[in-house]
């Protein structure tokens, strides 16, 4: 009977216990998820009453521009976002949207294309872009780090040698007027993204594919040995990146009405640093969609702001730079917590 | 319990109490460690026992006791590892913190000083002369140019212990070790075992937390058993490793042997493989039948992991014919293996098994991803209920099926490995090392799933270096040795000793490795 009556207490106080714990770390952790949100709202909140920035910050001008500039940053964030998920950096993903801008444009104003071939055409290049990605991690099993940043210089040596540094203009009118229209007070590009969005949260949370890829991120050779097929799925994951990537160079060509010359680094590290930024929110320690896209959000409202405020040029840069750092150590800090690595 | 007064103490521990958000895991903990001599800290999972160590280590910042080391008393909440360290205290974790591929003295240079001529330069003669001393004092037969890597297991951890105490003149340091033979061979970890009460013998203070009671009641002069955050009893006295055993779990344990539900050996097999050939295996037959555990025994390189990634699909088999339920089967990958019934639990928990920072429900339902996708989305509500079910079932401990499963304790990390597989019913299961690791009562948890899915028709494979386990768990074990079957033993009627003898007698650590 002695040793019964710990063993019969125990039972009853453990429950009890663990449910307060839960309710208190419960608390903890919806604060947690929702501080990146609710930091954006403040910032927003600071740029309106702010005096120097108030009379134009908050006007549906302002937002509309900032949403319309936003859309491609986004799209090329979710892109990198299957790799990431997967345990993989996907570096050329901004050169690839470039590209595939290239293509486009290249195709409409040099070749005399019909719209629609010439964006079959850019996606046709990231499918490549992306299989050649794909297969040089999946099967010869190379650092994405660093073959990602070789195809990210390939493509700009490409682009440059190509375009000789000028821009690509002078295409097709139905491309331009799809870029600048409006739909609701909306530019007409960021529903084209918003679709692309929920289709990429779906497949990331709703399908055994986008699952496969968390475990495969968390733990590659645990994945292999519980039948995930490693390779096929990597290479997916890489090919989707691409696509995407190319998407967003379709956007760039419809809202620029051109091609820039441009390496596409500028739009790669704002993605980085939201797909970062978005892991300290919603599913705090994971890559995950709806984190990603108030990064975007976030970055872009505080840019957006400092300029309206006058800030210097280097301000936009100084503040990205800081804000990847601050993300990916706040990012590395979580996924270690949920490990149990840390007390 | 011992008198706080007792003036012999060396390390004295009083009051400690340490909580981790809303879970208690030390409630006032009281220790007292004699001068010279090995003191053992037993306790099942979640007993605290890790937690204490790392609380006087100053890893864990406690909330409140104190902690005395012969005549300094520090409070627990203010220790840090560099206090505990000028204090004297040393500690070799389980993980040695040693670097297989730099020589033996190297390791020890890092971890304690690199003798230097002039500013940078490092004498290395110095070096070797010092390391060549401390290695003969500690009988390490090893040379301080050797590299660490080509050591033997328990050789590695008598260099790890060795460089703790490199610096005590007279045996005034403490000496503290968390399961130093949890990842060694039998043969070696009485090695081992040997080394340390020799150092006792001459005046070495020694905490030894572990789980294998054997090597305790061998070596321990005095036993202390937390549980649940306390003290639950101390021995110094007629330590057996039963009464130990049973002090931990403080219930009877399961029947040591198992109960002889003799499968049927009429049955077509689960299982028959001939003459595989794959990697160091070279022509090995296994049959499995249904019900049947067979376990797998043989020294490090003897094959028995091999036989079972050969069997899993994760490594190339270049010969022999394999049968399943009647039918070829030659897995190409795990994936393909999976798709025929087969299981697969590795012995690397942390590298190849777990995913730590997924949830336990992600963890379970990943072997059946495919299966929650109905109408066009993954069905949470299924998996939250299946993943219920296996804690349930498997009796893990956790807060929730949505915490992280890094943050649980080994041994219901292991039973969730378990648990995911046996929900799929599969015809042929494969257990690499399944309780290394584990402590008492959650081993024989471990056991009777084992047992529950065995009963219901399936075969199993068990690759084990712990002679007991394969005695409890097992029907018939098969002693490898060199890549072959050497031994097929019927496990009702062989005794350990006649198994320990069958491992051992197999000259394959002597052997020098054939050329092609």
């Amino acid at each position: 009977m002695t040793t019964q009556a710990p063993e019969a207490s125990r039972t009853e106080t453990t429950p009890a216990a663990t449910a307060s714990a839960t309710r208190r770390s419960g608390s903890l952790a919806a604060i947690e998820r929702l501080a990146l949100p609710a930091l954006l709202v403040l910032v927003v909140l600071f740029f309106t009453v702010y005096p120097a920035s108030r009379e134009i910050y908050a006007t549906s001008a302002n937002v509309s521009v900032v949403l319309g500039n936003q859309s491609v940053v986004l799209l090329v964030a979710v892109a990198i976002l299957f790799p990431l998920v997967a345990g993989h950096f996907d570096f050329s993903a901004g050169a690839t949207a470039i590209f595939a801008s290239v293509v486009a444009a290249a195709g409409m104003a040099r070749f005399d294309l019909p719209v629609v071939v010439a964006c079959l055409l850019a996606l046709i290049a990231g499918v490549l872009i992306g299989t050649v990605n794909g297969l040089v991690v999946s099967r010869f099993r190379m650092n994405a780090f660093v073959s990602t940043l070789g195809m990210a210089t390939l493509l700009g040596g490409l682009i440059q040698w190509y375009t000789g540094g000028l821009a690509i203009v002078g295409i097709s009118q139905s491309m331009t007027d799809f870029g600048s229209a409006s739909w609701l007070g909306l530019p007409r590009v960021v529903y084209v993204v918003a679709v692309v969005l929920i289709a990429s949260w779906y497949v990331l949370t709703h399908t055994p594919y986008g699952r496969s890829l968390y475990a495969l991120g968390s733990n590659e050779r645990a994945a292999v040995l519980v039948g995930i097929p490693r390779p096929r799925y990597t290479l997916i994951a890489f090919v989707t990146a691409s696509v995407l990537a190319s998407i967003a160079g379709i956007i760039v060509v419809a809202r620029t009405g051109g091609a820039n010359a441009d390496n596409g680094m500028s739009l790669l590290f704002p993605a980085l640093t939201a797909a970062f930024l978005g892991t300290t929110g919603f599913q705090p320690g994971r890559f995950n969609v709806l984190g990603t896209v108030v990064g975007v959000l976030f970055v872009a409202a505080s840019v957006s702001g400092l300029t309206l405020s006058g800030a210097h040029d280097w301000v936009d840069q100084v503040f990205n730079g800081l804000a990847l750092l601050i993300a990916v150590g706040l990012s590395s800090y979580l996924r270690r917590r949920r490990e149990g690595a840390t007390s | 319990m011992t008198s706080p007064t007792a003036v012999d103490s060396v390390l004295a521990v009083g009051g400690l109490r340490k909580t981790f958000g809303g879970t208690v895991a030390l409630r006032g903990v009281d220790l007292q460690v004699g001068a010279g001599g090995v003191h053992a800290l037993l306790g099942g999972n979640g007993s605290g026992k890790s937690t204490l160590i790392k609380c006087i280590a100053g890893v864990y910042t406690a909330d409140a006791g104190e902690v005395r080391i012969g005549q300094h008393t520090i409070e627990a909440a203010h220790m840090t590892p560099h206090a505990a360290r000028a204090a004297g205290l040393r500690f070799v974790h389980q993980d040695l913190g040693m670097f297989d591929d730099f020589s033996v003295a190297e390791n020890i240079a890092l971890g304690t000083r690199f003798p230097a001529l002039g500013r940078v330069q490092v004498r290395w003669s110095g070096l070797h002369r010092q390391v060549r001393r401390l290695l003969d004092d500690y009988g390490i037969e090893a040379r301080p140019q050797d590299m660490l890597g080509s050591l033997r297991g328990s050789q590695r951890t008598m260099v790890a212990i060795a460089r703790a105490l490199a610096d005590q003149e007279d045996n005034e340091m403490i000496l503290l070790l968390d399961e130093p033979t949890a990842a060694l061979p039998e043969k070696e970890s009485q090695e081992l075992m040997h080394a340390l009460r020799l150092r006792a013998d001459r005046g070495q203070t020694i905490v030894l937390v572990d789980h294998r009671l054997g090597e305790v009641e061998q070596i321990a002069d005095v036993a202390t058993v937390l549980r649940d955050g306390q003290v639950s009893a101390e021995i110094d006295h007629d330590l057996r490793a039963t009464k130990l055993a049973a002090l931990v779990a403080e219930a009877e344990l399961a029947e040591v042997r198992r109960p002889t539900t003799s499968p049927d050996r009429n049955a077509p097999p689960v299982l028959r493989a001939t003459g595989l050939v794959a990697g160091g295996v070279r022509g090995v037959d296994v049959t499995v039948g249904p019900g049947e555990i067979v376990g797998l025994a043989g020294l490090a390189g003897a094959g028995r992991s091999t036989i079972l990634r050969a069997l899993f699909g994760q490594h190339p088999v270049q010969d022999g014919r394999i049968e399943l339920d009647g039918r070829p089967y030659r897995p190409s990958s795990p994936r393909d293996a999976v798709a025929c019934g087969v299981a697969y639990v590795p012995e690397e928990r942390l590298t190849e098994g777990l995913f730590a920072d997924l949830s336990v429900r992600e963890n379970i339902a990943v072997t059946t991803l495919a299966g929650y996708w109905r109408w066009l989305r993954m069905d949470r509500r299924a998996e939250q209920r299946d993943a219920k079910e296996v804690v349930a079932r498997q009796t893990v401990r956790t807060a929730s099926v949505d915490t992280p499963i890094g943050q649980l304790s080994g041994g219901n990390q292991q039973k969730v490995m378990l648990g995911r597989w046996m929900r799929r019913n599969p015809r042929l299961m494969l257990l690499d090392e399944p309780t290394q690791g584990v402590d008492v009562r959650a081993r024989s948890e471990i056991y009777a799933s084992i047992r529950s899915l065995s009963a219901s028709g399936s075969g199993v494979v068990v690759a084990s270096t712990d002679f007991d386990e394969l005695l409890a768990l097992c029907d018939r074990i098969l002693v490898l040795a060199d890549g072959v079957v050497a031994h097929d033993l019927d496990a009702a009627t062989t005794a350990r000793d006649e198994l320990v003898a069958a491992v051992m007698r197999t000259p394959s650590d002597l052997s020098p490795t054939e050329h092609p």
